[in-house]
């Protein structure tokens, strides 16, 4: 599995949604652009996720478009974490969820400058965690 | 036009002599032959918003149930309808939200791994339990408050009130599904105090929709979402986190309604604007008294402490945290919305160690 900061990892959660719509489906569309900071010391890395339908449609760099609807960003060992989380049980557990990460915000943090960007986080929340226990996948089919 | 010259030999009578009518057969007015293309998921009520079809009138010239774009009878029946702005009931992204929300049903049945329950310790039991007795009082509102509205909403706006109707069904499926987890897990309902039926009262007696909304979606299923949040966060299983999640989703909807429904109505009649703070200041009072009531934040303090055992020096410090944030996503909201709150709100924002001006500098920088 691809180190967690890298565009290789993100395109690996993009593919495993992709392959596996039927997770999604009963979900229902989503439509979000969601920016991932991963904190490093020397520089961050940012990825741009884009959600249409039931597929992540395009993982890119900074900068490029569409806008995002809110930013998830966080120390690189935050996401680790939560990640190493994910590959132990499957999916995320207790307080390794992205939900319950965000709100405490202590370690990754939700942000955004438009409300209705940010309230997508809550509208297309379950998606995002399927999005992102998909690295549980991508962890066993590594191994 | 559709050409009419195929069907100019029709019969005038029926076979018992009864005049016929054969207006319909002459075609809409202007939108024949135009074939809307279905999207990737599939034909959307944006993609038939073509031509006049998607024209929302400012003030509709009938007060009929006919439907928005048919050639309508001059003497249809007026249905009585008194929400007949646009600025009453419309939000820029109503019809985008009505399919979102079509699209993301569930089931509190089916779609929530009730088999995964266990055992939990008394204390935790007993939070959750009252926490989803709260919860199933107080979510049958925001069905209630819609329905009383709906049958005054001008057919005009269609998609205003089908989006309503999906807020009932949402609202229908979140009592039940906190009723289930409050008697799925060897629990019950525990107590119900007036705190919650007095910001009920308030919220279904609010004089206006447009101030029932504020009430509703902007305060009332702003706070609730926040708490579906912490539900989540505090959540001791998976299937507390599942439903709390799935949840979530839709009280955003919600909330996502209001707060451009607000905005809609402000920008477009400033004058309400004072109508919606005079809510506001009597809705923030009552759920103050609400949000502070013993037997809420006592629940939420157990559950964010893990038990009662740590509930004075984890519970309750996390629970302030937690309701700051709770304060400021709504004051966010409300900006959006165009009526910012922070010079006018009585909450006591210096009591909870919330930073008014470095809110003041955010909202400042937005205008």
């Amino acid at each position: 599995m691809s180190a967690i900061d890298t565009m290789a990892f993100f395109d690996s959660l993009a593919d495993e949604m992709n392959a596996h719509s039927e997770r999604y489906l009963s979900l229902g569309e989503a439509k979000m652009v969601v920016e991932v900071v991963i904190g490093r010391p020397a520089s961050d890395f940012r990825a741009r996720l884009v959600f249409e339908g039931v597929s992540c449609s395009g993982v890119t760099g900074p900068g490029s478009a569409p806008d995002a609807d809110f930013r998830l960003e966080g120390p690189l060992e935050a996401w680790q974490a939560m990640f190493d989380d994910i590959a132990a049980h499957g999916h995320a557990t207790g307080r390794y969820t992205i939900n319950s990460l965000t709100l405490l915000g202590h370690e990754i943090a939700c942000f955004g400058d438009d409300p209705m960007g940010l309230d997508k986080f809550s509208r297309f929340n379950q998606t995002l965690q399927e999005f992102l226990d998909g690295a549980g996948y991508v962890a066993a089919g590594a191994r | 036009m559709a050409e009419d010259v195929a069907f100019a030999d029709l019969p005038t009578e029926s076979p018992l002599g009864a005049p016929l009518d054969w207006a319909w057969l002459r075609g809409t007015r202007a939108e024949w032959g135009i074939h809307p293309k279905p999207g990737p998921r599939g034909l959307t009520m944006l993609d038939i918003a073509t031509g006049t079809y998607g024209e929302v009138p400012d003030r509709p010239p009938h007060r009929s149930m006919a439907p928005r774009g048919a050639d309508v009878d001059d003497d249809t029946a007026d249905m009585g309808y008194i929400l007949n702005r646009k600025t009453d009931v419309w939000a820029d992204n109503v019809v985008e939200l009505y399919e979102e929300a079509v699209a993301r049903q569930w089931s509190a049945t089916r779609d929530i791994p009730w088999g995964e329950l266990r055992e939990l310790p008394s204390d935790l039991e007993h939070a959750m339990c009252q926490l989803c007795t709260l919860l199933s009082e107080v979510e049958m509102i925001a069905a209630d408050l819609p329905a009383k509205w709906m049958w005054r909403l001008n057919h005009d706006f269609i998609e205003a009130k089908m989006f309503l109707c999906t807020q009932i069904m949402d609202e229908a499926r979140h009592a039940e599904v906190f009723r289930k987890r409050a008697l799925a897990n060897g629990g019950g309902l525990l107590l119900s105090r007036s705190g919650p039926t007095s910001l009920l009262r308030t919220i279904i007696e609010a004089k206006t929709y447009t101030q029932a909304s504020a009430l509703m979606h902007l305060l009332g299923e702003g706070f609730v979402l926040d708490i579906f949040r912490m539900g989540e966060l505090i959540a001791p299983s998976d299937v507390e986190k599942r439903i709390f999640r799935m949840c979530m989703q839709d009280e955003a909807r919600h909330v996502a309604y209001g707060t451009m429904h607000l905005r809609y109505a402000v920008e477009h009649d400033p004058d309400v604007a004072e109508e919606i703070h005079e809510a506001l200041d009597v809705g923030e009072q009552v759920l103050i008294d609400f949000g502070t009531a013993p037997d809420v934040s006592t629940a939420l303090a157990v559950l964010l402490a893990g038990g009662t055992e740590h509930v004075e020096d984890k519970g309750f410090p996390l629970s302030l945290e937690l309701t700051k944030k709770q304060l400021t996503s709504y004051l966010a909201r409300c900006e959006r919305a165009g009526v910012g709150r922070l010079e006018r709100s009585s909450i006591p924002f210096d009591l909870l160690d919330i930073d008014i001006d470095a809110l003041r500098d955010t909202a400042r920088s937005k205008r």
